[in-house]
């Protein structure tokens, strides 16, 4: 070997390990054949049809519900309604908090949405149970119902002063400054819509439950079911071995689970709900409305002197759920002056939830519209009043960047998109019709830590299986854990099996907050060393083996073979090595929790709440995922419609466990921008309180023909304080900064500043 | 009092007697009686595109579809596309290779409406692709890669 072929290590897939590597999907062959199997296709016996049935009215009671008609109809085995006592107990929330007032009332008398249940019908079949659902005679006192966030009668909401930020003098510097732009700008209420709905089949064996449900935290939902039924942890086991989509919202049981687990537990059969595509409008939140005024105070070359954020977002009258709309404010820019205030507001609506990218989303539309309206008001280009106020530290916490490779980001998207070749004026760029229109945005998601614990077991074939409960929702833990223990253990990426999706299994955290794959690569990796070394030790001094008697003092396992590292001794295969020492397996457990969590309590609150989450300035850095978004639309001059053209977006996520794999997961993140910026919006009735549009025909969603070309950048470089392999989060960072892109580019296109969204050519014409 | 019915369903080559509920749609059939959980529910209401599946070799949203409309008529699901030696489908091996899918939810659909799409004649551009798979939602929104596949497998087949 010469100095010339010495292996340079890039932290990617050049370095010829599988970490990094453009492999495809682990599932992708169960997925693409159909035989994946998602919670509610489970074959459990003799199950027994569950249908829920929503109020129909914003706030108020069920005065009486007459069942007679439908436990007369064909078929029908119980019906359960605010008349039964379920018996059940609160549950822990995520701050590993117990209500302790009383019982848990899934079914209440008292309405407080329009959608909450209040009835569930179980019968033979799906057919008699939707039958019967409809054969209920449901009669209510409705009350006064306040159905949004700007209605007349929802007040001005409660400080949320934990949330207050302020450093230097913003108010007297904003008065101050040479130039001022000041507006209001909204967000709607928009919807998850995973493409799988919600819903779960309940099995009693005794005091034993089985949950198949579909899940991005199996440990906390089985906890939560345990808890209600008063059941010891172990009793419950939740199963989620696909999940199809979640973007936040499985992240949690909620009340049509403890409804449909009790019925099946009255019933003494197991019971499966399927909530249908409507209901999954109101039986868990989406993301809330919200609304912010934010001021810019700068001088007359555009650098940022002050920034005032006066926000509010609506939550729901029986549960708390902040929408942060400060979320992404005070990282963008170098300011002096800064103060950000948020109310919460609450509303008859169901309790709104995280929808990818909470907080910051809605925070990057107003503050990355207003940075483009600050750039205009002084005649400076987008990218270039970025650059003259860029963060060099993080402005709130004072501490120095982890890595903010936001330069890079605008400098290798700008260069890919042609954004050099941009005239400066509104309505200066057409194609016959169609106006043209060139925007900028940039987003931000943090780093969020937490701790994982994984098996791994190498097996007498020479395999082996990588084993934990966290789940797969699309992002691709499958293939990244698999290609983690392929490379730690030198064994090949086809040889790995990965189990995962059931509480049962070693604990992990949610797969939420774009941590799951940090986290769980440094377990699997560290329980894969661990077994590595276990093997490796067992060939040095087993009597059987082949390696005792060479003198090596340590064996190089790569390709699924061992040798000695002078390349002079036998070269066996794992199997092989195993046979000959009279192992079936090695297995070992490995966590990644500190020493003051290991206590069976310490594990169970790692394992099931949030915690032992730490926050993106724990440490001495502030860590953070950043993007850029490039975006051409063209607005029909006479129609005001607007399509996205094409978009060139350069994301710094660190380091990549696997490209194909984070791009897709960049490219979802933006086409769910799309929607958000023109589509999506839950249009409510104000008599009522009821989303209007709770179908997918309705409440639009980007379908392929709204999606352009989008070509995806990496920037990144291995960020060490992130993550153990160095990458930063990838899932939500792709949704943040879109709809603001977009914005900007119909104001470039059309000289008008849309503040609401989504755009509508009703804005526009 | 319902009455049952017994049809008979051509499904993947496979003749299968069902004594049903008239009310039940082939997918509920499909997913609920034969254990073919490969077609997907999204909506149930005829407007995601996730059930999917082929009567007669054309494209039909089997929860739009009463299971007795389909007696007598053969039936493909994602589960008959590959061959029976397990080699898949061009379609199939091309949504892997291009990462075409995420949570895999809407996949069986999307696949099947992919190998009707070509064989309709409407693959011929990326324009025409998108325009033809837009009744198959995905929320993952893995649509560039899906029309990249479909480009792919569009080129193969002509
Ligand atoms: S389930 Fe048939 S179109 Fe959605
Ligand atoms: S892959 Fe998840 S909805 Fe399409």
């Amino acid at each position: 070997m010469t100095l010339l072929d010495t292996p340079r290590k890039h932290g990617d897939a050049s370095d010829g390990g599988a970490i990094g590597a453009r492999l495809s999907r682990l599932d992708g062959k169960l997925k693409i054949t159909g035989a994946a199997t998602y919670a509610l296709e489970q074959p459990v016996d003799g199950l027994a049809y569950a249908v829920l049935v929503p109020a129909t009215i914003g706030a108020g009671r069920v005065a009486r519900i007459d069942v007679a008609a439908a436990k007369a109809a064909p078929g029908v085995r119980l019906i359960l309604t605010p008349d039964d006592d379920l018996g059940l107990q609160p549950a822990t929330d995520w701050n590993n908090v117990r209500a302790s007032d009383g019982p848990y009332v899934p079914l209440p008398r008292d309405i407080a949405y329009n959608g909450q249940p209040v009835a569930l019908v179980v019968a033979d079949s799906l057919e008699q149970a939707t039958e019967a659902a409809r054969r209920l005679a449901i009669a209510y006192e409705e009350g006064p119902v306040t159905p949004g966030l700007d209605s007349p009668n929802a007040g001005e909401g409660s400080p949320l002063d934990q949330l207050s930020v302020a450093w230097g003098d913003a108010e007297a510097a904003l008065a101050a400054a040479p130039v001022r732009v000041e507006a209001e700008y909204h967000t709607p209420r928009e919807y998850h819509a995973a493409m799988e709905p919600h819903g779960l089949i309940a099995r009693w064996e005794g005091d034993r439950l089985t949950v198949w449900e579909p899940s991005q935290w199996t440990h906390s939902m089985a906890r939560s079911y345990a808890e209600w039924f008063g059941l010891p942890p172990e009793n419950v086991r939740l199963v989620s071995p696909f999940v199809g989509g979640g973007f936040g919202s499985k992240g949690f049981s909620y009340g049509f689970g403890a409804i449909a687990a009790a019925a099946a537990r009255r019933l003494g059969r197991p019971v499966k709900l399927a909530v249908t595509r409507p209901q999954n409008f109101a039986a868990y939140g989406g993301r809330a409305a919200t609304r912010q005024s934010l001021a810019l105070g700068a001088t007359e070359d555009g650098v940022l002197q002050a920034i005032v954020l006066r926000g509010a977002s609506e939550t729901s009258t029986v549960g708390t759920w902040v929408e942060q709309v400060g979320a992404a404010t005070p990282l963008m820019y170098a300011v002096p002056n800064f103060s950000a205030r948020q109310r919460l507001v609450a509303v008859n609506t169901v309790t709104p939830g995280a929808l990818r990218a909470p907080g910051k989303t809605p925070s990057a539309f107003a503050i990355e519209s207003a940075i483009d309206e600050l750039a205009c008001a002084v005649g400076a280009d987008p990218l270039e009043i970025r650059l003259r106020n860029y963060a060099e530290e993080d402005p709130q916490a004072r501490k120095p960047w982890s890595t903010r490779r936001m330069r890079e980001a605008l400098a290798e998207g700008a260069e890919a998109f042609g954004w050099a070749r941009r005239s400066r004026e509104p309505r200066s760029m057409r194609d016959g019709h169609q106006l043209i229109g060139w925007g900028l945005a940039t987003g931000t998601f943090p780093v969020i830590r937490n701790y994982g614990e994984a098996l791994v077991r190498i097996l007498a074939d020479g395999s082996a299986e990588v084993v934990t409960g966290a789940t797969d929702i699309g992002q691709g833990t499958y293939t990244i854990l698999a290609q983690t223990a392929a490379e730690a253990l030198g064994i090949p990426f086809e040889r790995i099996d990965v189990r995962l999706g059931d509480s049962a299994l070693p604990g992990a955290p949610v797969a939420g907050g774009s941590k799951l794959a940090g986290v769980m690569t440094g377990a699997v990796q560290k329980a894969a060393i661990a077994a590595r070394d276990e093997l490796i030790a067992l060939a040095l001094n087993d009597p059987n083996s082949p390696f005792r008697d060479t003198g090596a003092n340590t064996l190089i396992l790569a390709d699924g073979r061992i040798s000695a590292p002078r390349g002079d001794g036998p070269v066996v295969s794992v199997g092989e090595l195993l046979g000959r020492i009279g192992r079936e397996r090695i297995e070992v457990r490995r966590d990644t929790l500190p020493d003051h969590l290991q206590t069976p309590e310490g594990r169970f609150r790692a394992w099931t709440t949030m915690t032992t989450v730490q926050g993106p300035t724990a440490g001495d850095y502030s860590m953070h995922s950043w993007c850029a978004h490039f975006v051409e639309v063209r607005v029909d001059e006479d129609f005001g419609t607007i399509r996205v053209a094409r978009m060139v977006s350069a994301f710094d996520c660190g380091r990549l466990y696997n490209p194909k794999l984070a791009e897709s997961q960049w490219k979802g993140g933006i086409i769910m921008g799309i929607g958000m910026a023109l589509l999506e919006e839950g249009l409510v009735d104000s008599r009522n309180g009821r989303v209007i549009n709770n179908n997918l025909g309705d409440y639009l969603l980007p379908t392929n023909a709204d999606v352009p070309d989008i070509r995806v950048i990496d920037v990144g470089i291995p960020d060490p304080h992130a993550s153990a392999l160095g990458g930063k989060g990838v899932g939500e960072v792709g949704i943040v900064g879109v709809a603001p892109a977009i914005a900007n580019a119909v104001f470039h296109a059309t000289g008008r500043r849309v503040r609401r969204l989504p755009i509508t050519l009703d804005a526009l014409v | 009092m319902t009455t049952e019915i017994t049809i008979e369903l051509d499904i993947n080559g496979r003749s299968e007697t069902l004594t049903l509920d008239p009310r039940v749609t082939l997918l509920d059939a499909l997913r609920e009686h034969l254990g073919l959980t490969g077609t997907k529910k999204g909506c149930d209401q005829g407007q995601c595109g996730a059930c999917t599946v082929h009567v007669d070799g054309a494209r039909v949203l089997s929860c739009l579809t009463l299971a007795a409309q389909a007696a007598g008529r053969p039936v493909t699901t994602i589960e008959g596309l590959s061959a029976p030696g397990g080699e898949l489908h061009p379609v199939q091996a091309a949504f892997l290779e291009h990462d075409a899918f995420q949570c895999g939810y809407c996949t069986p659909g999307q696949i099947m409406s992919a190998v009707a799409c070509i064989r309709e004649g409407h693959a011929g551009s990326d324009e025409e692709i998108r325009e033809y798979m837009a009744g198959n939602l995905c929320r993952c929104g893995a649509y560039p890669h899906i029309v990249a596949a479909v480009r792919q497998a569009a080129e193969m087949a002509s």
